[in-house]
């Protein structure tokens, strides 16, 4: 019998010790440099995933049009009316079976950003499309060091399978950077900001440089023996090396804009995070904290965001629900359950909120970030109970720079592609793209009456 | 299947062999074949035919004298058949002895036609998962730091995260991997330069007690690292990355309250390594927990697990020895709670200290400048060939040389090694594990038998979720590996070796589902009894109960039936056995049979229960897929709601819910499968206690599966289990180590090799480790089919 002391639950706090480990952040007061001049303000993207569907009773706003009034699930969006747009009617056709069967999560999840109908394996051959988040990532890569941040509040399961039949890959993440490639979703405050800003004991511009010549040749290294490794193999074998070499490439760029950028890094006044704080708000509103930073030194343009994983189980027992969230959706017509799937429907809108606001009063540009700002909120199922992909409840929040007539909510026919949306929104920040999924054209109404 | 039906089968598998070839030879067909294709027109056919093309599956045109043409389809219907589900109940079927003639006939048909042509597999390019990532960095470099845990949790797929075709690469990993490899290398050298740090650790927290601000302090023994007569605390091990002098910082109290934390320092001189640092509140005395009723019903039990003990004080311990003994504040009644213990470091660096780390890379110490270079040169291709599994060449060396160069001339030799050690964990031949396919000509059909040197990653993967150690490495690197003698000697050294509990935490964790207590949250008004020291408890005691089936080579039945399992107190209090005190767990012969075996393991029943109930059909679809292999298909989309859940003024009881809910047709099809099986274990509440009654309606516990089995009870379910279904269960279990071992999934083309290794193992009883060495000797695991 061997016993290990691996089963205590350790948890591990870095903190810094005293100004060595001073962390750099931007300074409230950006650079010239990486601030969006006032001219052509950068569009943020933000994709905002929540999962097992919205209860459309406490979501679908009354009224059309500027008139509408929200509904309870919606509540906290009330301050941020003038910048808010409501959808209905969009669908992700595409998560339906298909004679597949079961597994409405997993193809909630895989088409919720591709509107492609994922390939229904449990590892072999996964399969979805390249999301949108990921197809804005490709053409704004180079602008800023980061092409694009998934970011989670809950890791992936430890053990057993997702939804049946599927991998839990699709379940796991909406962001597919190739049709074959799913992105993690980064779930550690802590890791997400020693992504963001390096490790944090050596602060001054000449260390981080050094820093950053010694990545570059290691990436080197890394590349001559991926090239080598690569004549090894059968050419069949070489696609997850030509995953790792795309990656290398890609920190490269970042190191590059890293190192443009250096001279105008300063220190600024967030302390570097901890380990996940056991509770979903804290940890929730610590990785929006972290993404509205990356946005607002620029580090990022895009960033998909899920409050829980598709399928997730959760329990909110903060809010007094101990049942789990899945468990709440299949409510069989429960009053008392579906009671208890808007409160958490409401929930999640709350720390959506708390991400719009500190949009809002953070200062970009001639504006505020939320005024630079795109983000899309929703779910890729309606009724979590029935597994519906129709009628989505979608929310299109932000200035968008201008681009955007907001404070309306807007009823499309029935089953209009919500990827036509996504079209639409990579359309105004800049993103030229003729088809995602089963697009078949940009969305109408977004910019006018 | 008896060990006479076994033969019977043998004998029946070399006369079809002979029909098979000879059917195959010529269109001269022989009478069995016929007769078979008659009986699959007359009883399968009138519903899977081409027009029809129930469940997508059409028998026309099929022809049973081409077995191998067809066997995705055939594989699939030896399952329906041999397990009684085809055809389905109230269909016209052929006789039992026509059915078994007609399974038997085609297993042996299939199992033929897969020895003429194998069909391996071929497991792709396949990354590290976490585990095995940090599994590799403490065994190069002696440096156990879980290195695997700082990288993103790895996705699964058939119920393992070590599916080489799941796990993906993306820049934000290689970020990692950048990252964690240059703390690695920088602790794994020893840098006196490091500028100090602060680590803090914080006690087991009542995740039960949801947002409680208060953690309530801990009264018992916490770790198997501190003394028995201690209560609460917690036990760390830490590496210290140099020699230097530590703060260490204890905090008691409750943060943000209104009395602050208080904090105690010491600041102690440590060698550079691992170090295991406890804090802990001695006992007075023992008296409380020895002199424990054991009646559980006994008030004063409880209050012996959390006593209002008075405290000597508090004790700081590094490696087993009191350092420091705080004492204790005057007017405290009871320990006050430890808030956290933070480790600050290095100061006053004195030196890189000899650790275990250091020994391992610095094989060699240059006198001179000019000794540096071939020292560079070995201890580079030392470590290369570790972490890249493989004898290296130059081609592998002259890369980390020039980084080695580079960084030398900006600073001492051991940096130059730290540097290129840093690149080498960035390599993708250290991050991939990858086979190569034969120079053309060298395979047969396509397929051939992997090298030494990939046969002993495999093993080491498999079985230690690590790369190979060295006699493993040599015997390959000297192609002795494949000889079956020395791979049963070595499959049993491993299996004898500690890392093989790798094996029971990653693959048993995973099978079992039992990772996933971590996470379960059950609802503290309906389960008060729930708290961290149960959570443990239950985790353990299937682990380790695992852990004796393999080091005790059972039978894999015995997970089943044993009529033992390991306790501790809070755990026999749980389970209402007698006797049992302290926290130690100790091996315990049952003398209630309703704890045999897993199925009597809080562990699994309370993962398999949602936070405030319990749940039929959760626990009947575990069985299903876990012991049974039949996953159920997913509920239809559009479930009809339970209209009526209450009779008259009387709530229904869970079974007339669920009887109702199986008079959907919709619904009926799985749950008639499902729901009897969970019924059995009502007994069980959400987290595996014994009941009688649920909601004053005692609970009947008897069930009745679709081919008209029935049982009662766990102890009833568990002899249909391993009795009637044993061929099932077997058949799953093996084919989880099999998916598990190759990581990937298993496909009907594997079905031969999973029959071929229950064959090898019934006439000992399916003992575990057999059963792996069989998994190990078997052609998907031996062999590679070549990239398309």
């Amino acid at each position: 019998m061997f016993l290990t002391n691996k089963h205590l639950n350790r948890r591990t706090i870095l903190r810094g010790v005293g100004a060595a480990l001073a962390l750099p952040v931007l300074d409230a007061m950006a650079p010239a440099l990486l601030r969006g001049s006032a001219a052509a303000p950068n569009v943020r993207l933000g994709f905002v995933y929540v999962p097992n569907g919205i209860i459309a009773s406490g979501w679908t706003p009354t009224g059309e049009g500027a008139g509408f009034a929200f509904n309870s699930t919606m509540k906290a969006l009330e301050p941020f009316r003038d910048q808010t747009m409501v959808l209905s009617g969009l669908a992700q056709i595409n998560g339906r079976s298909f004679g597949d069967g079961g597994g409405d999560h997993a193809r909630a999840g895989a088409s919720w950003l591709t509107g492609v109908h994922p390939k229904k394996t449990e590892g072999a051959d996964l399969r979805a499309g390249v999301s949108a988040d990921q197809v804005a990532a490709r053409q704004l890569a180079g602008q800023t060091q980061f092409a694009s941040l998934e970011i989670g509040v809950e890791a992936p399961s430890l053990a057993g399978g997702c939804d049946s039949g599927y991998s839990c890959a699709y379940t796991n993440t909406v962001s597919w950077r190739s049709p074959t490639t799913p992105n993690p979703m980064e779930v550690s405050p802590r890791v997400l900001f020693e992504r963001l800003f390096g490790e944090g004991d050596s602060t001054d511009a000449a260390s981080r440089m050094q820093s950053f010549q010694e990545q570059r040749s290691i990436l080197d290294f890394v590349s001559g023996a991926v090239t080598r490794l690569e004549s090894k193999i059968g050419s069949g074998d070489r696609r997850k090396l030509g995953e790792y070499l795309e990656a290398i490439r890609d920190v490269e760029r970042r190191i590059q804009k890293a190192e443009e950028q250096n001279a105008t890094m300063t220190m600024p006044a967030m302390e570097r995070p901890a380990s996940a704080p056991e509770d979903f708000v804290s940890h929730a509103r610590l990785m929006l904290d972290l993404m509205v930073i990356a946005y607002q030194a620029d580090l990022t343009r895009v960033a998909s965001f899920m409050l829980a994983r598709e399928g997730s189980n959760r329990s909110y027992r903060e809010i007094g629900i101990s049942d789990g969230h899945h468990n709440c959706t299949h409510h069989q017509g429960d009053p008392e359950k579906i009671a208890r799937t808007i409160a958490i429907n409401t929930h999640h809108v709350d720390q959506f909120a708390y991400l719009v606001n500190k949009l809002r009063s953070t200062p970009d540009g001639d504006g505020t970030l939320l005024d630079h700002s795109m983000l899309l909120y929703g779910s890729s199922l309606s009724d979590g109970n029935q597994h519906t992909h129709v009628d989505l409840p979608v929310a299109l929040v932000g200035g968008g720079c201008g681009k955007l007539k907001s404070g309306r909510h807007v009823k499309y026919p029935s089953e209009t592609p919500m990827t036509n949306l996504l079209l639409a929104m990579l359309d105004k920040a800049g993103v030229r793209t003729e088809k995602l999924g089963d697009s078949t054209g940009e969305l109408e109404h977004l910019s006018d009456l | 299947m008896t060990v006479r039906q076994y033969y019977a089968t043998r004998a029946g598998c070399v006369v079809v062999l002979f029909l098979v070839i000879a059917a195959s030879g010529k269109a001269q067909t022989s009478q069995p074949v016929d007769s078979f294709q008659a009986q699959v027109k007359q009883y399968c056919a009138t519903c899977h035919n081409d027009r029809l093309r129930t469940a997508g599956v059409s028998f026309d045109g099929l022809n049973l004298s081409k077995v191998g043409d067809n066997s995705a389809l055939l594989e699939r219907v030896l399952r329906k058949v041999k397990t009684g589900q085809m055809p389905p109940a109230g269909m016209p079927r052929p006789d039992a002895k026509r059915t078994a003639d007609f399974g038997n006939w085609l297993e042996a048909a299939l199992d033929a036609d897969a020895a003429a042509r194998p069909n391996p597999g071929h497991p792709g390019v396949h990354r590290l998962n976490r585990a095995e990532y940090g599994n590799a960095i403490r065994d190069i470099f002696a440096l156990d730091v879980e290195a695997g845990s700082q990288l993103p949790v790895d996705d699964s797929g058939y119920g393992f995260d070590n599916i080489g075709d799941v796990l993906s690469v993306s820049p934000a990993l290689l970020d990692r991997y950048l990252s964690v490899g240059r703390k690695v290398a920088r602790l794994a050298v020893g840098d006196p330069g490091m500028k100090p740090v602060e680590e803090v650790f914080e006690p087991r927290h009542e995740l039960n007690r949801g947002v409680a601000p208060a953690v309530p302090a801990r009264a018992e023994w916490m770790s198997e690292d501190l003394p028995f007569n201690s209560a609460g605390g917690l036990s760390v091990d830490y590496y210290f990355p140099v020699d230097a002098e530590y703060v260490i910082r204890i905090r008691t109290g409750v943060a943000n309250s209104p009395t602050n934390p208080k904090a105690v320092e010491v600041r102690l001189p440590m060698k550079a390594g691992p170090h295991t640092v406890g804090v802990t509140f001695p006992k007075e005395s023992l008296k409380l927990e020895s002199t424990a009723p054991p009646d559980r019903q006994a008030a004063g039990f409880v209050s012996s697990m959390r006593p209002e003990a008075s405290s000597a004080g508090m004790d700081l311990r590094v490696d087993g020895v009191r350092v420091k003994r705080f004492a204790p504040e005057t007017d405290a009644t009871r320990p006050p709670p430890l808030l956290d213990v933070g480790i600050l470091g290095p100061y006053n660096a004195t030196g890189k200290g000899d650790t275990p780390s250091r020994e391992k890379i610095f094989v060699c110490h240059p006198a001179s400048k000019a000794e540096e270079p071939g020292c560079a040169r070995k201890i580079l291709a030392g470590l290369s060939r570790r972490a890249y599994r493989r004898p290296v060449t130059d081609s592998d060396i002259e890369p980390l040389i020039e980084l080695y160069q580079s960084a030398r001339e900006k600073g001492d030799f051991e940096y130059g090694i730290e540097k290129a050690i840093q690149a080498m964990l960035v390599s993708p031949d250290f991050l991939f594990r990858v086979e190569a396919d034969p120079a053309a000509g060298a395979s047969r059909n396509g397929v051939h038998r992997i090298s030494d040197v990939e046969l002993a990653s495999r093993l080491s993967f498999f079985l230690w979720s690590s790369i190979p150690d060295d006699t493993l490495l040599a015997l390959a690197e000297k192609s002795k590996l494949s000889d079956p003698t020395v791979l049963a000697q070595q499959v049993n050294r491993m299996l004898d070796d500690p890392k093989s509990s790798e094996f029971v935490s990653n693959f048993a964790g995973q099978w079992l589902q039992i990772r996933n207590l971590p996470t379960v949250r059950p609802d503290p008004v309906v389960f008060a009894d729930f708290d961290e020291s149960l959570r443990y408890s239950m985790q353990r005691e299937t682990e380790l109960f695992f852990e004796s089936i393999l080091r005790e080579n059972h039978s894999v039945l015995d997970l089943l039936t044993a009529n033992y399992t390991f306790l501790n107190e809070r755990l026999a209090v749980h389970y209402g056995v007698p006797n049992i005190y302290g926290s130690q767990f100790r091996r315990v012969v049952l003398t209630d049979p309703n704890r045999d075996g897993l199925m009597g393991q809080s562990s699994i029943l309370t993962v398999t229960s949602p936070p405030n109930r319990t749940s039929v059909v959760q626990r009947g679809k575990w069985i299903l897929d876990n012991l049974l292999g039949e996953p159920p298909a997913p509920p239809p989309p559009n479930v009809p709601s339970l209209d009526a859940t209450t009779k008259g003024a009387r709530k229904l009881t869970l079974r007339e819910a669920m009887e109702l809910h199986r008079a959907n047709p919709a619904c009926a099809g799985c749950h008639r499968n499902m729901d009897p099986l969970g019924f059995a274990l009502e007994n069980y509440n959400g987290i595996g206690e014994w009941r009688s009654k649920d909601d004053d309606s005692a609970i009947d516990a008897s069930g009745k599966l679709p081919d008209g089995t029935k049982f009662d009870g766990p102890g009833g379910l568990t002899e249909v289990l391993a009795t009637a279904r044993r061929d099932q269960f077997v058949s799953t279990v093996t084919s989880k180590v099999l998916t598990y071992g190759l990581g990937r999934g298993v496909e009907y083309y594997d079905m031969p090799a999973i029959r071929a290794i229950m064959r090898k193992t019934e006439s000992n009883q399916y003992r575990l480790r057999d059963l792996i060495l069989a998994v190990v000797t078997s052609e998907p695991f031996q062999m590679r089919r070549s990239a398309d």
